[in-house]
C-alpha cells in the first residue's frame, strides 16, 4: 500500500538526542525521493544490517530490491535469511565497518568488480552503529548514502524521517520504493 | 655536613658529625643472560618505524562524533567534510587527536592506580619484598622484561617501570596540545605508544598486588564464588565495595578476620574491585559488573558502600543518599566534595554516617575503612531492624503510579544508549498489567539512568524495570572463578607450538566492559561457541563477571562447565581490569618460552612474531570505557586484532586494512630471503561487528596467521567455514585467500572446495592428484620464517632484507 500524499511524515528526529552537533543534516526524504536518485544512480547498492535477523518485514523489502535489480551487500549476518529466500548477496562476510573502510577508498572496484558504488542505501542498522559509519562517508567520500530504516540517520545524505512511533507507515514507505524501482 | 657520593671507590675514616644518604643500591647484576634488545624504556620514537608498518596496512578509520572541534578557545570549528580548524588541524587528525587523549585516559587510569598501590605497598611491605609468582612462573613480568629491559626482582624494582610509564604518557598527552602533532598516522603511533604503557601499568599493579597480598599464583583450579545480585544473605549486614582498587577493601575483610566475624556480615563487590577481593578472600563475593551500581544501590541492599577509583558512578553519593546508604570514598581521585575524615577517630567517623550528620565521607587511610565499614554497616542494619524497606519501589501502588505517569513521547527511547522501547514496555503494561515487557528490558538495560534525566514527567525509570523484573533479579546468582593472575610457563610450553603452529586455532580474549548490544546471555553464547570448538578463551574484568552469571539450561555456567586450564577448551580467569596485562603477557611468553625470541628490550620482534605467528585475538563485545581504548590498543601495537561490538564504533577508530591490496600484504621469509605477498590474515587489527554471528564468525577469521602449518590452516579454516554456513548461512567471501595448497583444506569440503576454485576462481586442479597447480597468493613453505622488521631479518638472515 502506497503511503497518500494527505499521509503526514513525522518530524526528522535524531534517534540519538544527542547525536550530534551536525554542521550539515541529512535531508529527510519521502519514497519517490528514494526511487529517483537510485533510478539515476549508476551504481547502486542495498546494504542489509543484523536487524533483519529480527523483523522478517525487513527481509521481505529486501528480497524485492534484489528482485528489481538491486545487489546486495549482507552484513551482520542478514545474509542468511536473505539466501534462504534465494537472494545471493555481493559479500556476506565483511561488516558494515569494513565495507565502509572499502567504500572509502575510491579505487575500490566494489565487490562485483564494476567500480565504485554512487549510491547506497541502508536497511536493517542498529541505530547508533550505522550513524558512525555514515559519518565516516559523509566527511571522507562524495557516496550518496540513504537511510531506509525506521529513525532519522542526521549523518546520511538523504534518510527517512523518524518513524519508530509507527512502523506500519515505515513498511508502507519501503513498499512504495520497492514497488516503483 | 652531607655530601652525596659519585660512582667510584671511597675510603671514609675517622669522620664525625657526617650524614651519608644512600640512594638505590645496585647490586651486581645476577645472572640474566638475555641480551639487551634495541629498544629498553623506547620512548616516542624507537618504535616509529614498527607502527608505520601497522598503520600501513591497517589503515586507521574514522567516524567522527562530531563534526566540530571545540578544545580551545579560537574555536569552535567546524571541520565538516575534512576541512581544517583555526589552530591548521584536519577532521581526521582530530579524530586521531581525540582516541591518543581517551588512550592517555585509561593507560593513566591503570598507571595512577599503579602508582597508588605500589607506594602503599612499598611504605607497608618494603621494597625488598621479592616478587614471587609462584613456582611455575621464571618469566615473572613480560610486558616489563620487553618494554622496560629489567627482570624485576622485588617490589622496589617495579618502580622503574612505572616511571617509564608516567613519563612516556605525559609525554604523548603533551602531544595532544594545539599544534603539536600534523600527521593522524603519527597520533596513531603514539596512541599505540601509551597503550602499550598501559600494559606496563596494568603488570605493575597486578604484580604488586598478587605478591603482597598473597593473590593467587598462578593456579588453574582457583576457587569459583558466589556472583550475582541474589548473592547476599539479607538477614547480615550488607557491605557493598565498587571501584579498582582493592587496597581499601582488604583491610575490611582482614579487620573482620581478625575479629572472627567474617561470616556475620556479607561483603561484595561491584566492577574490579570484586574480582581481586576474592582474589584476597574467597569468602566475598560479586555482585556484577560496572552496571550493577544503581542496581544495587537502589535496592536499598548495601548497608554501606565504599568508593574507590575509575569505573564508578559520577553521581554515587546522590545515589546513595537518596537511599540512605552512608558513602566512604578513599580514592583521591574520587573526593566526591565529602569532608577528609582521615584524622579523625574511628568512633566520631561512625557515629556521624550512622546518625546521617554527613551523607558520606572522604577517608583515604585504608585501616581505618577497614574497621568504620563494618561497624556503620552493622550499625545501619539495627537502625533498620533488618528490614530493607526500599525495594526500588515500597508498594506496588508507588510502581503503577510511575508507570501510569507515561505518554509514550519516547524521549527516554531517543535518550538510551541502546534505544530500549521502554515506551512500548509501559504502554503495554499499562493495557494488560503485565509488566513482563519492561521485565525483559532489565536483561539489556545498562541502568545508566539517561533515561530518567530526559523523561519530561521524571519517572524512576531504572526503578520501574528493574521492578518489573523483580524476582529474578533478585534470585540472579551464579559463579565466577576467582582471578588466576599470570599463565603458567608450563603451560605455555604445553601449549605453545601447537598456537603457533595452529593446531589450537585460536586464543579468545573476552575483555572489558559490559555495553552488549543485546541481552548479556550472548556472551556466554559466543564464548561457549569456541569453548567447545577447543579454542582457548581468556577473560577478565566485567566480562569474567558476566560470564559467571549466565547459565545454561542445566544451570551450569561457563566457569563450572570448563576447566580454568590455558589449554584447549579452557576457560581462564586472568582476574581485574589490571590482569589484562597477563594476557598480552602470555602473547609474549609464547615468543619467550616456546621460541626462545629475547624478550629483554626487544619490542618489535615479539610483536611481529606475534602478528605473524599467534592465532590471538581480543574481543570486548562490550565496550565503553576509555580503559578499554586504551588495553585495546595496547594490544593492537603488540599485532594482536581486537573485535568489539557495535558500540565499540563510538570510540570513532578503527585500523582495517584492504584485502583487495596486495602490495600491502607481504613479509620478508628469512628462508627463502624473500619478499613475498602474503594473506590478509589477520585483515584488521581493530573492528567493530553488529550482532553476535557476526563477532562469532570474525573472531573465527582473524585468528588466522601468515605461520599456521598446513594441518593448522585446515583447522583454523574448517572452524571459520563452519561458523560462516552455519551464522552467515554461506561460505565466507574471502576463504580463497587463505588457501596455499590442498592441504589447507577441509578434509570434508575439500572436493567441493576444489571445485569452487576451479570454477569460480580459474584456479587450476589437477583433479588425479587433487591437487593444486596454480591460484594461490603462495605456496605453503613448512619453513616459511616471516617477518616485517629490517632489523628482525638482517638479525636471523645475517644479510639486509631483499627490496
Amino acid at each position: 500500500m502506497a503511503v497518500k500524499k494527505e499521509d503526514k511524515y513525522p518530524a526528522a528526529r535524531r534517534y540519538q538526542v544527542a547525536d550530534i552537533q551536525v554542521s550539515r543534516e541529512a535531508t529527510a526524504v519521502k519514497p519517490n525521493v528514494v526511487v529517483n536518485l537510485v533510478k539515476k544512480a549508476k551504481h547502486p547498492v542495498l546494504v542489509t544490517g543484523g536487524q533483519l535477523l529480527k523483523d522478517p518485514k525487513l527481509v521481505e523489502f529486501a528480497v524485492k530490491f534484489h528482485e528489481k535489480g538491486i545487489p546486495i551487500i549482507a552484513t551482520g549476518g542478514s545474509s542468511k535469511p536473505l539466501i534462504e529466500k534465494g537472494v545471493k548477496p555481493q559479500s556476506a562476510v565483511f561488516p558494515l565497518h569494513y565495507v565502509t573502510q572499502f567504500m572509502l577508498d575510491e579505487e575500490w572496484q566494489g565487490f562485483d568488480g564494476k567500480g565504485s558504488y554512487d549510491v547506497v542505501l541502508y536497511l536493517g542498522f542498529l541505530p547508533y552503529y550505522l550513524s558512525r559509519m555514515l559519518s565516516a562517508l559523509k566527511h571522507f567520500s562524495k557516496i550518496t548514502t540513504i537511510s531506509l530504516d525506521e529513525f532519522y540517520q542526521p549523518h546520511a545524505k538523504f534518510s527517512f524521517t523518524n518513524l519508530t512511533a509507527n512502523k506500519e507507515m515505515h513498511y508502507q514507505m519501503l513498499e512504495e520504493v520497492v514497488n516503483n524501482l | 655536613m652531607a655530601f652525596e657520593l659519585k660512582k667510584g671507590l671511597f675510603a671514609i675514616d675517622e669522620m664525625r658529625n657526617v650524614s651519608i644518604k644512600i640512594g638505590k643500591v645496585v647490586e651486581e647484576e645476577e645472572e640474566w643472560t638475555e641480551p639487551m634488545g634495541p629498544t629498553p624504556k623506547p620512548g616516542i620514537l624507537e618504535l616509529r618505524k614498527w607502527d608505520h608498518k601497522l598503520l600501513e596496512r591497517f589503515e586507521p578509520f574514522y567516524a567522527p562524533m562530531s563534526d566540530y572541534c571545540n578544545l580551545c578557545t579560537m574555536g569552535p570549528c567546524d571541520l565538516s567534510m575534512n576541512k581544517r580548524g583555526a589552530c591548521g588541524i584536519d577532521l581526521k587528525t582530530a579524530k586521531a587527536r581525540l582516541v591518543t587523549i581517551a588512550c592517555c585516559i585509561g593507560a593513566a587510569a591503570h598507571t595512577a592506580h599503579a602508582r597508588h598501590l605500589l607506594d602503599h605497598l612499598i611504605e607497608d611491605y618494603g621494597e625488598d619484598l621479592p616478587i614471587d609468582l609462584g613456582g611455575d612462573i621464571n618469566v615473572e613480568a613480560p610486558n616489563i622484561r620487553t618494554i622496560i629491559g629489567i627482570k624485576p626482582r622485588t617490589l622496589g624494582d617495579l618502580r622503574e617501570a612505572l616511571d617509564w610509564a608516567e613519563k612516556e604518557i605525559v609525554k604523548v598527552l603533551h602531544a595532544t596540545h594545539i599544534g603539536n602533532e600534523e600527521s593522524f598516522i603519527d597520533y596513531e603511533s603514539k596512541a599505540m605508544h601509551v597503550g602499550m604503557a598501559d600494559h606496563i601499568g596494568m603488570e605493575v599493579a597486578d604484580i604488586a598486588q598478587i605478591v603482597a597480598y598473597n593473590l593467587p599464583k598462578a593456579e588453574q583450579d582457583t576457587p569459583l564464588v558466589d556472583t550475582g545480585f541474589g548473592i547476599v544473605d539479607k538477614s547480615k549486614p550488607v557491605i557493598v565495595v565498587v571501584g579498582h582498587n582493592v587496597m581499601y577493601s582488604r583491610p575490611v575483610v582482614e579487620y573482620l578476620e581478625e575479629q572472627g566475624r567474617i561470616d556475620d556480615f556479607e561483603i561484595a563487590g561491584l566492577c574490579c574491585t570484586a574480582h581481586d577481593m576474592t582474589r584476597v578472600s574467597s569468602k566475598t563475593k560479586i555482585f556484577g559488573p560496572i552496571s550493577y551500581q544503581l542496581r544495587v544501590i537502589r535496592s536499598g541492599l548495601p548497608d554501606v558502600l565504599i568508593s574507590d577509583e575509575q569505573c564508578i558512578r559520577a553521581d554515587l553519593l546522590e545515589a546513595c543518599k537518596a537511599v540512605g546508604i552512608p558513602l566512604i570514598a578513599t580514592s583521591d581521585a574520587a573526593i566526591r566534595g565529602l569532608p577528609d575524615v582521615s584524622d579523625w577517630p574511628v568512633d566520631k567517623i561512625v557515629d556521624a554516617l550512622v546518625s546521617g550528620k554527613l551523607p558520606g565521607v572522604f577517608l583515604s587511610d585504608p585501616e581505618k575503612v577497614g574497621q568504620v565499614a563494618p561497624l556503620v554497616a552493622e550499625a545501619v542494619f539495627k537502625k533498620h531492624g533488618g528490614e530493607r524497606k526500599y525495594r526500588f519501589f515500597e508498594t506496588d501502588e508507588d510502581l503503577w503510579g510511575e508507570i501510569n505517569k507515561c505518554t509514550q513521547c519516547m524521549s527516554c527511547v531517543f535518550t538510551c544508549p541502546h534505544n530500549l522501547r521502554i515506551d512500548q514496555g509501559m504502554a503495554h503494561a499499562q493495557k494488560t498489567k503485565d509488566l513482563s515487557k519492561l521485565g525483559y528490558l532489565e536483561e539489556q538495560c545498562l541502568a545508566c539512568g539517561k533515561c530518567e534525566q530526559a523523561c519530561p514527567k521524571n519517572i524512576k525509570i531504572i526503578n520501574v524495570i528493574m521492578a518489573s523484573n523483580f524476582e529474578k533479579l533478585y534470585n540472579k546468582s551464579g559463579k565466577t572463578r576467582v582471578g588466576r593472575g599470570p599463565i603458567q610457563d608450563t603451560e605455555v610450553r604445553n601449549v605453545g607450538q601447537p598456537i603457533v603452529m595452529g593446531q589450537i586455532p585460536g586464543i579468545i580474549a573476552a575483555v572489558g566492559c559490559i555495553n552488549f548490544p543485546d541481552e548479556m546471555q550472548s556472551i556466554r553464547e559466543i564464548l561457549e561457541e569456541f569453548l567447545k570448538r577447543r579454542y582457548i578463551v581468556v577473560t577478565s574484568g566485567c566480562h569474567a563477571m558476566d560470564i559467571g552469571m549466565l547459565k545454561d539450561e542445566e544451570g551450569q555456567t561457563l566457569f563450572e562447565k570448563y576447566p580454568g586450564i590455558f589449554d584447549a577448551g579452557g576457560l581462564v580467569n586472568t582476574g581485574s581490569c589490571v590482569s589484562n596485562s597477563h594476557i598480552s603477557g602470555v602473547a609474549m611468553k609464547v615468543a619467550s618460552i616456546f621460541a626462545m625470541r629475547p624478550l629483554r628490550g626487544n619490542y618489535a620482534e615479539i610483536a611481529d612474531y606475534i602478528l605473524n605467528r599467534v592465532g590471538a585475538v581480543g574481543f570486548s563485545w562490550g565496550p565503553y570505557s576509555h580503559k578499554a581504548a586504551s588495553i585495546a590498543t595496547g594490544f593492537n601495537r603488540l599485532g594482536v586484532p581486537v573485535v568489539v561490538g557495535p558500540h565499540g564504533a563510538k570510540y570513532r577508530r578503527a585500523y582495517i586494512g584492504r584485502y583487495y591490496k596486495p602490495e600491502k600484504w607481504w613479509a620478508y621469509d628469512i628462508k627463502t630471503r624473500k619478499k613475498m605477498n602474503i594473506e590478509p590474515a589477520p585483515d584488521s587489527l581493530l573492528v567493530a561487528v553488529e550482532t553476535k554471528e557476526e563477532a562469532i564468525v570474525q573472531l573465527a577469521r582473524l585468528a588466522l596467521r601468515p605461520n599456521d602449518t598446513s594441518q593448522g590452516r585446515q583447522i583454523k579454516l574448517t572452524h571459520y567455514l563452519e561458523l560462516s554456513q552455519k551464522y552467515l548461512g554461506t561460505l565466507p567471501d574471502d576463504w580463497p585467500l587463505y588457501v596455499r595448497s590442498e592441504a589447507d583444506l577441509p578434509l570434508k569440503m575439500k572436493d567441493q572446495l576444489l571445485q569452487i576454485l576451479e570454477s569460480d576462481y580459474g584456479w587450476k586442479i589437477d583433479w588425479d592428484k587433487k591437487k593444486i597447480l596454480e591460484g594461490p597468493i603462495r605456496p605453503f613453505d613448512a619453513g616459511f620464517n616471516p617477518t616485517l622488521v629490517e632489523e628482525v631479518y638482517e638479525k636471523y638472515a645475517g644479510e639486509k632484507p631483499p627490496q
